[in-house]
């Protein structure tokens, strides 16, 4: 039986039941919230983070090149200071820490919530220290200090930290909990691996109830030797003297740059670009002026890859590849042995029907040249007699651009791909980009559009065509191993590189190597600069390059070395901007690099023979 | 009656009243886990709650409609045969192998069933069979006591407590002499203390565990529990209108098992006071629409079925907000169709599908 009445009786105890639930949620939402929120405030965790020291950078001796070191830094708990002891605090700092500016002061006082730093206070005694923590909102944590051993010597290879900017933490997020983030160089590019953990500070209130000390960052290892850097840089500062001395050039010589690649690996034995800094500036934080001035000489720019230059007589090895593999000789040659008479200029019509005069370097001409003595002593018109021939043959059909094919094929026009940041890629002109800039860059450009002119002035490096100096290394370096990878410096990437195999005879690579062996020796545009090495210059190879510049600036000065052309190690490659002819300047410095590499003796850079 | 036609909104006669609720509360429930989200986002994933309590949803559903089907007079013959199911289901489950200390689940691959959950039903449906027949009521209580046994032995004491409330209140609306009811009462409690004392003499004893020893000391002591603390914090950040429309930046503490036996916090944090006063008068509406089968209804089965149900639907509520307010010890039970869990949602979708065919059946169309 069920009884409804005794229902009634029993709906009023439920309704009980939930008017008592409701009025105790009430009081829990609004009579007693604002308790409530401030035990939400009480109990709130906040965590602040503690920069953590980065991972050293070693060079292939382990040199330490860069480290951090940890050193006890004061801060302020500003969740402890309040209206009636900010006067105290503010007046505390003025007077202990005078280096501290206005701006700084200001910052320390601005927020009330954070843990700010104050100043290093490793040259305080322990009983100084004492005293401070006795004030209340004093902590003392250790802070990581980056420390360049080797100042301005590894200032574009390893680059600085520096605070991080809104761009970093779009970049590298974890920076939105470190003070510090590698703003170039391998710094930059390995900032993942060189940053650690961050320590914890973390709050309850005003209180630190924990303190979870950093992790250090793991440290890299690279193939950079910094007694070879420190010759390399002295080379080229040495050359730099001698360029302002000889050159009659409207501006001062002051931009260079030099690499030493390992031929067998791809790894950067020394990679060096002036003008360059000293990283260490960054630390204490460089003042403005200081870095405006770095600025605009372009201290801050890693000119070995990042220079644009035109390459000069050292794009000729692209010809000499292309004339070899496709059998394309000046016009009634067959082979490499067949010979030209190079009367110092060329003369030839077009299908237009315009004559054009070439002039070569040399005005009374190298007389019978073939492709070795060409290279040898960079005769311009028989390699202008291939740029023709390929004109002739294949202007119009979609074998136009052979030349530039090849060009690309070697990397030029491409990042190589080496682990630094903001390498640029440069320009091999053609048809397509001499179009798309009339478009876009009509200044750059004829109306006419690309010509055969063109890709005689391409074929000797000149023109539109602009590489860097580390492309010009690989490039060096996929012919004489039949085989392109990318550059670095990093050893841990050795395990992982992409290697592209070519198809470049072996007979190819040692008539290169005879060639650019030549280049050094009697006869050879670089052999004044290498005179002094004595017998041991048997056994060197190189290319000059001297590439004109448009407008009143002097020429780009370029050579390409090999330290040996039995077995070649290493291959140089150093440009100077305004530097002049290649084999009077960059041609000694190299050479200068080269007695290093091998253990010979030094010589001064000494100022070589002007040509091309 | 047996067989009906079927509409859009289901099979012919089906009450819109109680079908809307029902997807109204399911709606709520979605709301709610959609604001637990906040990092997972919409994606379709089995690990995703919201995912999960959408495919409970349409399983809810379907089970809804399916119980639709069955006659009362059906289930009201069947009644004793789900019961001895339940009954053995139940002791089964006692030679599982615990997990996180208790066996409560059978392990179906990727879904878990709790069978508490949907004996919970059964056994309001068996004593409503057993009290419109008048047969003994000591070999009722006889019964119930074992099935409560099992069920605190796995252990749960919150279901143990829901099952004993809603018999009780059954037996009070029965024709049960009040002196008896009373000495029920007492005898209840006094084993209730009982069982407590033994479980902390004992260790051994699995009736209570040490925890739950430890939870009740650490209520009557009035220190409450890390959850409950937590919880009354987060309901408190909720104020009058709650955080999911006003948000003051007011930092959201955390909370245990936010998603399933503490929902009700999530809820109270985002939609405030109000929004408990709607979620909470949603029910009083449908509680309020359930008396008309008292009134109307002649069949003493239907009267003890739907008082049944709704006791066992306000005493969890009851007990759930209890419980996360921190009025009592937690107990580990889920907000009816707010919860995130399967079998909480299939097991109420079987109360609301049986009182759709009891309306069905009497001719109550809204």
């Amino acid at each position: 039986m069920f009884l409804n009445k005794r229902y009634n009786v029993y709906a009023l105890f439920l309704v009980g039941l939930f008017i008592y639930i409701i009025s105790f949620l009430f009081d829990l939402q609004v009579l007693s919230r604002e308790t409530a929120l401030s035990d939400i405030d009480s109990q709130t965790l906040d965590t602040f983070y503690i920069t953590p020291p980065r991972g050293d950078i070693l060079d292939i001796n382990s040199e330490r090149l860069a480290t951090s070191s940890m050193e006890p830094h004061l801060f302020l708990n500003q969740r402890k200071i309040n209206d009636e002891n900010l006067e105290f605090y503010e007046q505390f700092i003025k007077y202990n820490f005078p280096e501290l500016d206005e701006d700084d002061l200001v910052n320390l006082f601005l927020d009330r919530r954070k843990i700010q730093i104050i100043e290093n206070i490793s040259d305080f005694s322990a009983t100084e220290r004492q005293k401070l923590l006795e004030l209340d909102a004093f902590e003392i944590f250790d802070f990581p200090i980056r420390i360049y051993n080797y100042d301005n010597l590894t200032s574009h290879v390893i680059g600085y930290v520096g605070r991080p900017t809104s761009d970093d933490f779009q970049e590298f997020p974890h920076t939105k909990q470190t003070l510090q983030v590698g703003k170039n160089g391998l710094e930059k590019y390995y900032e993942d691996t060189l940053t650690g953990t961050p320590g914890e500070i973390i709050f309850r209130g005003s209180d630190i109830i924990e303190y979870i000390p950093p992790t250090k960052g793991q440290n890299i290892n690279i193939s950079l030797n910094i007694d070879t850097q420190r010759v390399v840089k002295e080379s080229l500062l040495q050359g730099i003297e001698l360029a302002n001395e000889n050159e009659d050039t409207l501006d001062e010589v002051i931009r260079s740059a030099s690499i030493v690649l390992d031929v067998s690996t791809g790894e950067i034995v020394s990679m060096v670009s002036i003008p360059d800094f000293d990283p260490n500036q960054f630390i204490d934080g460089i003042s403005n002026q200081e870095y405006e001035k770095l600025n605009r000489i372009q201290a801050f720019n890693n000119f070995a890859i990042q220079g644009l230059y035109p390459p000069g007589s050292v794009f000729k090895v692209v010809s000499y590849w292309l004339a070899e593999n496709e059998g394309l000789f000046p016009e009634g040659l067959n082979s490499r042995r067949g010979r030209i008479n190079c009367e110092g200029s060329l003369s030839f019509g077009f299908d237009d029907g315009s004559q054009q005069v070439y002039q070569d370097w040399k005005e009374d001409g190298h007389g019978r040249v073939n492709l070795s003595s060409a290279m040898q002593q960079s005769c311009n018109v028989y390699f202008w007699d291939i740029a023709l021939k390929i004109w002739r043959t294949y202007q119009g059909t979609e074998n136009e651009s052979i030349l530039q094919d090849y060009a690309r094929n070697l990397g030029f026009g491409e990042l190589t791909n080496i682990d630094l940041p903001f390498e640029r890629n440069g320009i091999i002109p053609d048809r397509e980009v001499f179009e798309e800039w009339t478009i876009t860059r009509p200044d750059l450009v004829r109306p006419e559009g690309w010509l055969g002119g063109d890709l005689m002035n391409l074929i000797i490096g000149q023109g539109a065509i602009t590489v860097t100096p580390i492309q010009v290394a690989n490039a060096y370096k996929t012919l004489l191993t039949s085989t392109s990878s990318s550059p670095y410096l990093n050893i841990a990437v050795s395990d992982n590189l992409k290697l592209k195999k070519y198809n470049i005879s072996n007979e190819l690579v040692t008539f290169l190597k005879d060639d650019l062996n030549l280049v050094t020796n009697k006869n050879g545009t670089a052999y004044a600069a290498f005179e002094v090495m004595g017998r041991k210059v048997n056994d060197i190879g190189g290319k000059t390059g001297t590439a004109q510049n448009p407008g009143e600036k002097n020429n780009t000065s370029w050579f390409v070395g090999i330290d040996s052309v039995k077995n070649p190690n290493h291959v140089i490659v150093t440009v100077v901007e305004e530097g002049g002819s290649g084999s009077a300047i960059a041609a000694p410095i190299s050479r200068r690099i080269i007695q290093h590499l091998i253990g010979s003796d030094l010589t001064p850079v000494k100022y070589g023979e002007i040509t091309e | 009656m047996n067989s009906r036609q079927i509409t859009l909104l289901g099979p012919q006669g089906t009450n819109l009243f109680i079908f809307l609720i029902f997807l109204i509360f399911i709606f709520i429930s979605w709301f709610t886990l959609y604001t637990l989200t906040e990092f997972e986002g919409l994606e379709f994933d089995v690990n995703n709650i919201l995912t999960r309590q959408v495919v409970f949803s349409v399983a809810s559903v379907i089970v809804f409609f399916l119980l639709t089907y069955l006659s009362i007079e059906n289930l009201q013959n069947y009644s004793n045969i789900l019961f001895f199911l339940a009954f053995s289901s139940l002791t089964v489950l006692l030679t599982t192998q615990p997990r996180l200390g208790v066996r409560r689940w059978f392990d179906l691959g990727p879904i878990d069933i709790q069978p508490s959950e949907f004996a919970k039903v059964i056994i309001v449906i068996f004593i409503a069979n057993y009290l419109s027949k008048n047969f003994n009521k000591a070999l009722l209580i006889f019964l119930i006591s074992g099935i409560v046994l099992t069920i605190l032995f796995q252990p749960d004491l919150g279901t143990a407590l829901i099952i004993s409330f809603v018999f009780l209140s059954m037996l009070l609306l029965s024709d049960l002499k009040i002196r008896y009811f009373l000495l029920i009462i007492l005898i209840s409690l006094f084993l209730f203390f009982l069982f407590l004392e033994l479980g902390s003499r004992f260790d051994n004893v699995n009736i209570v565990t040490q925890y739950q020893i430890d939870r009740l000391n650490e209520f009557f002591s009035s220190d409450l529990d890390f959850s409950q603390a937590q919880s009354r914090l987060l309901i408190s950040s909720g104020g009058l209108f709650g955080q999911y429309f006003s948000a003051e930046n007011i930092q959201k503490v955390f909370v245990p098992v936010e998603t399933t036996d503490f929902i009700f916090a999530a809820f109270a944090y985002n939609f405030g006071f109000f929004g408990i006063l709607f979620l909470l008068g949603l029910w009083g509406l449908l509680i309020s629409r359930l008396r008309r089968i008292l009134i109307v209804s002649n069949s003493d089965f239907d009267k003890f079925v739907i008082s049944g149900f709704i006791s066992l639907l306000l005493f969890q509520i009851f007990i759930n907000i209890s419980t996360v307010v921190g009025i009592i010890p937690v107990t580990g039970l889920p907000f009816p169709l707010l919860s995130l869990g399967g079998s909480s949602m299939v097991s109420i979708a079987v109360i609301f599908g049986i009182t759709n065919r009891i309306f069905i059946e009497n001719n109550i169309t809204i």
